[in-house]
């Protein structure tokens, strides 16, 4: 990835701003558009501060997909997994080798 | 000219802080219970949180069977290996990093075992976000909503959707997405950057999206 110390924010191309997009968003907490070393840049790039202004958007909204998860499984699914369990398959490592230590805190 | 990008979507339900797993009602006293054996006790952890194991799931897999056998299977890892839960993290946070554990290993059963993730998940040129910053279209503006974004990460290549997913939507930090996923740092922030940029595409032609078959959306 980039490094992005000895980089003057002010005077970059378009083209070096989108190689160091990634790790700019990755390191700013997610909000470039806030960021006061780029805030000249992107005044003088509306373009530039259009993505920034989607992306920004788009990763915070995705929050929200989270927050309210929208799909449900059928009721199929539950009706199998008490059936496994009435059968004492969910006391055992049925198939899932390996998978003991999936489960960490 | 204003500097506003072209995607404006509808008030977030739940914007400001990015509050996740907040203490759900009820649900220490069902992990409790149900880690002495009460049934009813984990029919409820079930209930609370089998939507987002199972969307979890959907999003990763891009398919409603797998998906449900996912959840089936990480219900009942969970019921395997409640005991250890120490209450040292949220609940919620730790059945999902169970869910994701368990959905990577489907993944890597079906085929991705001999071949790290790092080199399978990058989609071909084609699936590609274009290099471009791409013109600003007013029409766009306020066009998006959460039904349109779903189904636009339903379209992104699965390397691209992963990686969004496990970030954006499920909170995980790229070093934790690289240890999951073995491949680098830097690539699991790349490849979330071509993830939001295909999006941006996607969201630009909500017209073209697809709606996702199978998929039983609940009422929000």
């Amino acid at each position: 990835m980039s490094d992005l110390t000895n980089i003057n924010f002010d005077t970059m191309t378009t083209a070096e701003f989108e190689t160091y997009l990634p790790d700019l968003f990755a390191t700013g907490g997610g909000k470039v558009s806030e960021d006061p070393r780029f805030a000249k840049f992107l005044a003088a790039n509306p373009d530039c501060a259009a993505l920034v202004s989607d992306l920004e958007t788009i990763a915070e909204y995705a929050q929200s997909m989270f927050e309210e998860p929208v799909h449900e499984p059928s009721d199929t699914v539950w009706s199998n997994i008490a059936s496994k369990l009435k059968e004492g398959v969910g006391g055992e490592e049925d198939g899932l080798n390996g998978t003991e230590n999936l489960a960490t805190e | 000219m204003g500097t506003q990008g072209v995607i404006t979507m509808q008030p977030k339900p739940n914007s400001g802080l990015f509050k996740r797993n907040p203490p759900i009602a009820g649900e220490a006293d069902a992990i409790e219970r149900a880690k002495n054996g009460d049934p009813d006790a984990f029919s409820k952890l079930y209930a609370l949180h089998k939507r987002r194991v199972y969307t979890l799931c959907l999003r990763m897999l891009g398919n409603v069977s797998e998906a449900e056998d996912m959840t089936q299977e990480a219900f009942l890892h969970l019921f395997r290996k409640l005991g250890s839960f120490r209450g040292e993290s949220a609940f919620s946070t730790w059945l999902h990093r169970l869910t994701v554990n368990l959905v990577l290993m489907h993944l890597r059963k079906k085929g991705l075992q001999l071949v790290s993730l790092e080199e399978t998940i990058n989609p071909s040129e084609e699936d590609a976000p274009k290099r471009d910053f791409g013109s600003r279209d007013p029409q766009l503006a306020g066009s998006v909503d959460r039904v349109t974004l779903e189904r636009a990460v339903a379209s992104l290549p699965p390397g691209y959707r992963m990686v969004f997913v496990l970030h954006d939507v499920e909170g995980f930090e790229h070093n934790e997405i690289a240890t999951m996923l073995e491949c680098s740092t830097g690539n699991s922030k790349s490849q979330l950057h071509k993830a939001r940029l295909k999006l941006r595409e996607l969201l630009r032609q909500p017209e073209k999206l697809q709606p996702v078959e199978g998929l039983k959306e609940v009422a929000l």
